[in-house]
């Protein structure tokens, strides 16, 4: 099927770049929030366990929505590369973004809200130190966030019903089950980007509604404190839409593989039934892998622990695998030229199969009980999102800045970058590890032994990390303003 | 386009009856659960009448308002779900049948505007309506039986808007000690409103494994999984209350 129309090239690019920016600047404003959290944890400066809650709760709301933001404009551009969108709707949705943060950042600077997003309910009403106006702020700002969210996945999703014919079309289901039929009739599958789209915007919209259930309900208690709230329920629902949307952000930030990495190699990535297969999996299971959070609930039922540990190898494992392999064969002998763009991308690559082992890891039963309270927790969700999903960005933002003005990087800056931003990484989130296999608890504000030196790697590393991206902001820089070229890099 | 459209408004005519049913029955009393599920059915027939209604030529560009108004619309409803004991909509008929109206009103927006954003849309977000009832079925403004305890004796002074009839109207019993409060509000979760022990450890009989001064001291800096709520959530003071509370379990 031919696409109705297609959305000006210009149009989509300013709609993605104003999403990725504004996701990037909201990325190194919580990075600081997170060095000086691990500063203190370190003991190299004191910061007062209110004030360490409240920026807690700050990193974690701002990493997740400027990852969302960076990886709903790439995903926007791409699709709108393939059928009309509307970029009021885009900037729409952007408003609301915007909106959200400003009301959280309101709950946190002012308010001193400390209960974090997955607080878990008498939280955030009982036992608290802040005033209930911040409360509600933060219970706002996270509704409108999601709003934002869902007003997204709503365009992308009718979009991509118009141009493949229904849902059916979407996700290529003549295409598996009527392979031959379908190629007889020299039909085409959606490309791989629109799987990680159309996955995005579907499980996005049932999160999103899942969110919205507790967050009204969580407002009405705020409002009516004689409103009951059962906490399990709660418990359920913050974490279907938490950590469907967290996982959704690496599963945005890959479309820029399926994209970025051809342009590297001057080699297509194609659709195949795999491929097809691996998304189904994650359409359908990443909703339900969230009861892993879940596994030390003694009032869960049993039944849901196990398919939660099912559901999470099988959201996560099929589609890392064929997408790696798809990648690792793209790059083969392809001759490609390490410029930062192929660098970052498939640099994230290695984050994302090293984080997702580790989430893996803590997902499963056995390991979940001693895991779980640890810092293993934070190492392995940084890992999936500083050395997969913000290299997969960066890889992206590179690709089209080269290929934009038909130059790239010298050696020193790549190496720097690389460093910076990978080497660092890497040893961030060693001290994570280390310290959650050795049983420091997660969310405290005061770490026991072997807590505050291994934090000490940490803040060493999240620095490195720091002084890498101001390297790759001054080279995104200089790329941007070189004119516009006709001639790939 | 036409037959849809008239179906679907038979549907909303049906719904909307079907909301006014508080109308011919009087005040009723269901519990919680089961009034949102009535909840749920009404907002599939709204929901449904509002996607039949909403079908238009996929081809003419939509505005963006329509997306806004069918993502807003099951918040709404769900607002109206609002499960309050002193609810005027809950105790007089009349009032009870204009919140249904409302309800089948933000079921039949939401699928609606969906449609007239683009096709297929409806669907889901006249779905997003009928989930959050269905899901609100099960938690929102039910309480386990553990937290009824843990609601008699909230700060009423921590919450917003909070009346002495609202906080009062909860059904406690007689009033019980600051320590008691502070175990209900910070403790109960883990441990079981009367210390039986829920993810954290059985309090009961704790007097014969700590006496006073050691439950301070494990309260004051206790050892992981527990969380450690002095003093930047209790004072000296609350401690040694909420330890006197324990010593009594």
């Amino acid at each position: 099927m031919k696409p109705l129309s297609v959305t000006l090239p210009a149009i989509g690019l300013r709609v993605m770049w104003t999403y990725i920016a504004t996701g990037l600047a909201i990325f190194l404003l919580m990075l600081l929030v997170g060095i000086s959290m691990r500063g203190s944890q370190a003991g190299w400066w004191t910061i007062e366990p209110g004030t360490f809650y409240s920026l807690l709760s700050l990193h974690g709301i701002g990493m997740l929505t400027a990852m969302v933001v960076a990886g709903l404009g790439t995903l926007w551009y791409l699709v709108s590369r393939e059928t009309g969108l509307d970029a009021r709707v885009a900037y729409l949705a952007y408003a609301f973004f915007v909106a959200g943060v400003a009301c959280v950042i309101v709950s946190i600077v002012p308010g001193h809200y400390g209960a974090l997003w997955s607080m878990l309910y008498p939280l955030p009403f009982t036992g608290t130190y802040w005033p209930t106006w911040a409360t509600g702020a933060w219970l706002v700002g996270t509704a409108l966030v999601m709003l934002g969210f869902m007003i997204w996945c709503g365009q992308i999703l009718g979009a991509l019903l118009a141009r493949y014919g229904g849902l059916g079309g979407v996700l290529a289901v003549d295409y598996v089950l009527h392979n031959r039929a379908f190629a007889k009739l020299d039909h085409e599958p959606p490309p791989p980007q629109i799987f990680a789209a159309a996955i995005t915007a579907i499980d996005g919209l049932i999160a999103g509604t899942a969110g919205l259930t507790v967050g009204v309900a969580l407002i009405v208690r705020w409002l009516d404190p004689t409103v009951a709230i059962d906490p399990l329920w709660a418990k359920n629902l913050t974490y279907l839409f938490g950590h469907t949307f967290a996982n959704l952000t690496m599963y945005m930030a890959v479309a820029g593989i399926y994209v970025g990495l051809p342009i590297c190699t001057r080699r297509a990535y194609h659709t195949s039934v795999p491929l097809v297969l691996a998304w189904w999996g994650t359409l359908l299971f990443v909703i339900i892998a969230y009861f892993h959070h879940l596994y030390m609930d003694f009032v869960q039922a049993e039944s849901l622990k196990l398919v939660g540990e099912l559901a999470s190898f099988l959201a996560a494992i099929p589609v890392v695998v064929i997408t790696v392999y798809g990648a690792v064969l793209l790059v083969h002998r392809s001759g490609m030229r390490w410029t930062l763009g192929s660098m970052f991308l498939f640099t994230g690559l290695i984050g994302w199969v090293v984080g997702g082992a580790a989430a893996v890891l803590d997902s499963t039963i056995p390991f979940n009980v001693d895991l779980h309270n640890t810092l293993w927790v934070p190492a392995h969700f940084h890992t999936y999102l500083l050395e997969g999903v913000v290299l997969f960005t960066l890889g992206w933002v590179f690709v089209n800045l080269e290929q934009r003005a038909g130059a790239s990087s010298g050696a020193l800056i790549r190496w720097l970058a690389g460093l910076g931003v990978f080497g660092g990484g890497a040893l961030f989130v060693l001290g994570f590890y280390i310290a959650g296999a050795a049983g420091v608890p997660r969310r405290y504000a005061v770490e026991p032994p072997p807590g505050p030196y291994l934090a000490g790697i940490a803040t060493v590393g999240a620095i490195l990390v720091l002084v890498g991206l101001l390297v790759v902001a001054y080279e995104a820089l200089r790329l941007a303003r070189l004119p516009r070229s006709e001639v790939a890099p | 386009m036409r037959r849809p459209r008239v179906v679907g408004l038979v549907v909303l005519g049906v719904a909307v009856l079907v909301a006014g049913l508080p109308l011919l029955r009087g005040p009723i009393e269901l519990p919680v659960t089961q009034h949102h599920l009535l909840h749920a059915a009404l907002l599939v027939g709204a929901a449904l009448a509002g996607v039949l209604c909403g079908r238009r030529d996929a081809l003419r560009r939509a505005s963006p308002a329509w997306i806004v108004l069918a993502m807003i619309a099951p918040i709404l409803a769900m607002l109206l779900m609002w499960p309050s004991a002193y609810s005027f909509f809950e105790q007089h008929p009349a009032g009870h049948a204009f919140e249904h109206v409302g309800i089948v009103a933000c079921g039949f927006l939401a699928g609606f505007a969906g449609e007239r954003f683009a096709a297929g849309v409806g669907w889901a977000t006249g779905g997003s309506a009928v989930l959050m009832a269905l899901l609100a079925a099960f938690g929102f403004g039910v309480a386990p039986p553990t937290a009824v305890p843990i609601a008699a004796v909230a700060e009423p002074s921590l919450q917003p808007g909070a009346s002495g009839r609202r906080n009062t109207g909860a059904s406690s019993p007689a009033q019980p000690s600051h320590g008691a409060m502070i175990y209900a509000t910070n403790c109960a979760v883990c441990h079981g409103t009367a210390g039986e022990g829920v993810s954290g450890p059985s309090l009961k009989d704790e007097r014969t494994r700590k006496n006073l001064r050691q439950t301070i001291e494990w309260i004051e800096n206790p050892a992981p999984p527990m969380p450690k709520f002095y003093p930047a959530v209790l004072t000296a003071a609350d401690v040694r209350a909420v330890a006197t509370y324990v010593q009594t379990l």
